[in-house]
């Protein structure tokens, strides 16, 4: 948990696999996520569609029978496109295939399974840390042109 | 046509031999998939006790000082097993769990084949029927009675969006309903969440338009 017991972040994780979910979330909750977990996608989606803004991440499995991994990240996206989304597969992941099956795909990092704890708390640190980022950065640009604009004024 | 498991004691290589003849192609829907991992593991082992079977009689038959050259008959058919939803290391995992010993003699033999549904109808959908037809002329070379094909449709339901329906019909409608003298029996695999996503026109064209038997697992029990 951070210094002052504010969760890090609140986290969707889906995958059709029961302990994988269930580890997922112990472990993510320990390192300071908020977690909303669930082994079916249409449902997962339901509770994303009910407080959008209060996501930052998502993390799908790929391959789940009646919405995909992929056709999540789109429709996720679609109603808030500021979440960052992670794909999650047991599959062996060649970086060009995936770049010829999932071209239109907006996904923001693949990781393979078997993954450790530590190691997808660093890849969703580093993706929430780009956001705020860029977060910060289109605040102090918006302060910048307010400067400007009274300036010209 | 619709058909349903409902006899829990019958094996399921039985039923597949009654409902499935050599050279039909046909849709099976599960219900999750704990029921196709069943499927296909008793299918598998359903198939390994009927060959011991065949072993032991010609073993008679050759006591008996027989004439009768039963070498064909002594080879097993091809069982190809394509999953989507779980690894081939998985479903190698889950023949050994369910007591089939040696599965990598089985593999190394030519008698199963493990692969990922995903990688033969990737890039090129036609891939899934040229290692079909590949295994139906190696069985015919070997002297084998055909190939069964039990192959996860998972794949055609990844990305979804408009074409996904139009893309999987055209597919089905490739593979006849039933071919003379074909030696292959093939069985698309449907997860019911898949399944459950088709509109009822694009169910119906997907069965009743080919004439293909629409066989519909509700539950598998005392398969074990």
């Amino acid at each position: 948990m951070s210094d002052n017991n504010k969760p890090l972040a609140r986290l969707l994780i889906v995958d059709d696999d029961p302990d994988i979910v269930q580890v997922l979330k112990m472990g993510l909750v320990k390192n300071g996520f908020l977690v909303e977990a669930f082994t079916n996608p249409q449902e997962a989606l339901q509770s994303f569609k009910s407080d959008a803004e209060s996501y930052c991440l998502v993390v799908s499995d790929i391959r789940m029978p009646s919405l995909s991994g992929i056709q999540l990240s789109k429709k996720v996206k679609e109603i808030n496109p500021n979440v960052k989304v992670v794909l999650m597969t047991a599959f062996e992941i060649r970086d060009n295939e995936f770049s010829k099956v999932f071209p239109s795909t907006q996904v923001d990092g693949f990781v393979q399974k078997p993954i450790g704890i530590k190691d997808l708390t660093d890849k969703i640190l580093s993706l929430i840390g780009d956001t705020k980022n860029r977060k910060k950065g289109e605040e102090a640009k918006r302060g910048k042109d307010i400067g400007e604009n009274r300036e010209q004024r | 046509m619709r058909i349903e498991s409902k006899d829990s004691q019958e094996s399921i290589q039985r039923w597949f031999d009654k409902e499935v003849e050599d050279g039909e192609n046909v849709i099976l829907v599960y219900p999750n998939l704990q029921a196709f991992r069943e499927i296909y593991t008793m299918y598998v082992k359903d198939q390994l006790a009927e060959a011991r079977e065949q072993e032991v009689k010609e073993e008679d038959n050759n006591n008996n000082n027989s004439s009768r050259d039963n070498n064909e008959q002594s080879k097993s058919r091809i069982i190809l097993i394509a999953p989507f939803y779980e690894t081939v290391n998985s479903v190698k995992h889950q023949l050994s769990a369910f007591g089939i010993e040696n599965v990598q003699g089985l593999i190394d033999s030519g008698s199963l084949v493990i692969a990922d549904s995903f990688h033969s109808f990737f890039p090129d959908t036609k891939g899934m029927k040229k290692l079909i037809d590949s295994l139906s002329i190696r069985a015919r070379k070997e002297g084998r009675p055909g190939v069964t094909a039990i192959v996860d449709m998972g794949f055609f339901f990844l990305f979804g969006g408009d074409s996904m329906a139009a893309d999987l019909i055209s597919y089905e409608a490739s593979l006849a309903p039933k071919t003379q003298d074909g030696n292959v029996k093939g069985v698309s695999c449907y997860h019911w969440g898949n399944y459950e996503t088709l509109t009822e026109r694009d169910k119906g064209l997907l069965t009743q338009g080919q004439r293909k038997k629409l066989l519909e697992v509700r539950e598998i029990r005392n398969y074990s």
